[in-house]
């Protein structure tokens, strides 16, 4: 349900938030969250779950699926224990990558698969694909200021 | 087996990640296929309605920006109309006319009334354009339907305009099919309903001419649209005609403040406190 809430806001609300021909990816860093503090495999349903919902949306199913997987597995990779004695800053430290490196290699894989703006491969995975992860960051540190705050607790 | 399960156990993670990595290429592989294509199409169709609702709500919000707008485009309407009416009925009537220099649309000020007063104390319109925006003593007032009145007082933001129905108001006008020209007034009663008078007998005057506004006025553009003739009523020596104004004055809203007219030597020329130069 949130899942669905997220994909609709991405879809009709910050996408239209460009700088750049870019926007803040509010499914990255939904998740980002989930594979951080569920666990990898329910990172990577959820991603491939997203994926479906934005390619219905979008027309574009397949590659939104692998993009979205993709990123929802490797943000698994920087997943926190659950009897992890992590503080709080090493946990947001691990999102913050997680969501930056997931985000920029979703970006890649969307990039190698369409190009609606005929623009230069190495400028979209590059530059755009630093852009659009470093405004995510920016989203995710707002919504770990108002949403996460008890998450990332010690 | 045992191993088997193991295996799977251990890197089950591995294998959903690459199961799902297959389902999505067979789903790019399969981009053309018909029921592929159809389910993209209703995705697209559901993103596509929901975009449209909320874009509409957004239009709700920008009415006010698009209702002005619309009232500039009308402006410049009007004002070719009045002109090309003007010039339909000179030729018609064969005489030689000039251009009607002074109905300039970009020379038109809108205004809002602001204030109403319709009673045995008072009778007067109140809009939001003063000296600030352009506006002079005795401008006409008018709307896309017709002839409002005419500006009495002007502060810096305001001006006070008496209306048409007003018993002091007389305008000079014409009729546009026989010509008939005489004075519009109104003497109270109906305020839809106003006065011609000082029509003679002899006019050929009909029952559902318009009554615009005639070239002798010394305010008035001329072409602006009064009225409607609806009684012509025999006198002596003149007719009694009843004449249907063309505005709404009970639910005025927006009006237009047209530029000034006003000739100097025409009016010195027709007042009584003239001298006669001796000719050349």
């Amino acid at each position: 349900m949130l899942l669905c809430i997220v994909s609709l806001l991405q879809v009709f609300g910050l996408s239209h938030l460009t700088i750049f021909d870019v926007s803040p990816d509010a499914i990255s860093l939904f998740l980002a969250f989930i594979a951080v503090t569920i666990g990898q495999r329910a990172g990577t349903s959820f991603g491939f779950a997203a994926g479906v919902i934005a390619g219905l949306m979008s027309g574009n199913m397949g590659l939104s699926m692998l993009a979205r997987t993709v990123e929802g597995f490797i943000a698994g990779f920087f997943n926190i224990p659950e009897n992890s004695h992590a503080t709080s800053k090493q946990k947001t430290k691990r999102m913050y990558s997680a969501l930056l490196t997931a985000s920029f290699l979703a970006n890649a894989v969307f990039a190698a698969g369409y190009n609606p703006l005929g623009l230069s491969p190495l400028y979209r995975i590059l530059v755009l694909g630093l852009l659009e992860s470093l405004l995510t960051l920016i989203l995710a540190f707002i919504a770990k200021r108002l949403l996460m705050r008890k998450t990332f607790s010690d | 087996m045992r191993k088997f399960f193991n295996v799977f156990s251990r890197h089950n993670t591995w294998l959903l990640f690459a199961l799902y990595c297959a389902i999505s290429i067979f789903f790019i592989k399969l981009q053309n296929d018909d029921t592929i294509t159809r389910v993209r199409t209703g995705g697209i169709e559901f993103s596509a309605f929901i975009t449209d609702k909320l874009l509409s709500y957004s239009y709700l919000l920008n009415l006010k920006q698009e209702n002005d707008r619309l009232m500039q485009v009308n402006t410049d309407l009007l004002a070719r109309v009045i002109n090309l009416d003007a010039a339909v009925t000179d030729e018609r009537n064969s005489r030689k006319i000039t251009a009607d220099s002074t109905l300039n649309a970009s020379s038109f000020i809108m205004a809002r009334v602001v204030s109403r007063r319709f009673s045995d104390r008072e009778n007067m319109l109140l809009i939001d354009a003063g000296w600030k925006k352009g506006i002079r003593k005795d401008m006409t007032v008018l709307t896309p339907q017709g002839l409002v009145g005419r500006v009495t007082t002007v502060s810096e933001n305001y001006a006070r305009v008496m209306p048409v129905i007003h018993t002091d108001f007389k305008v000079c006008v014409v009729s546009d099919k026989s010509g008939s020209i005489g004075v519009l007034s109104w003497s109270g009663g109906r305020e839809f309903v106003a006065q011609m008078e000082h029509v003679p007998i002899s006019s050929s005057l009909k029952v559902n001419e318009e009554i615009v506004t005639s070239d002798f006025s010394t305010f008035s553009a001329r072409g602006i649209p009064v009225g409607r003739v609806v009684r012509i009523t025999p006198d002596k020596l003149f007719y009694t005609v009843d004449v249907r104004l063309a505005v709404d004055f009970s639910s005025l809203n927006q009006v237009l403040v047209a530029p000034l007219i006003i000739e100097p030597e025409k009016a010195v020329m027709t007042s009584n406190n003239t001298t006669e130069e001796p000719l050349p």
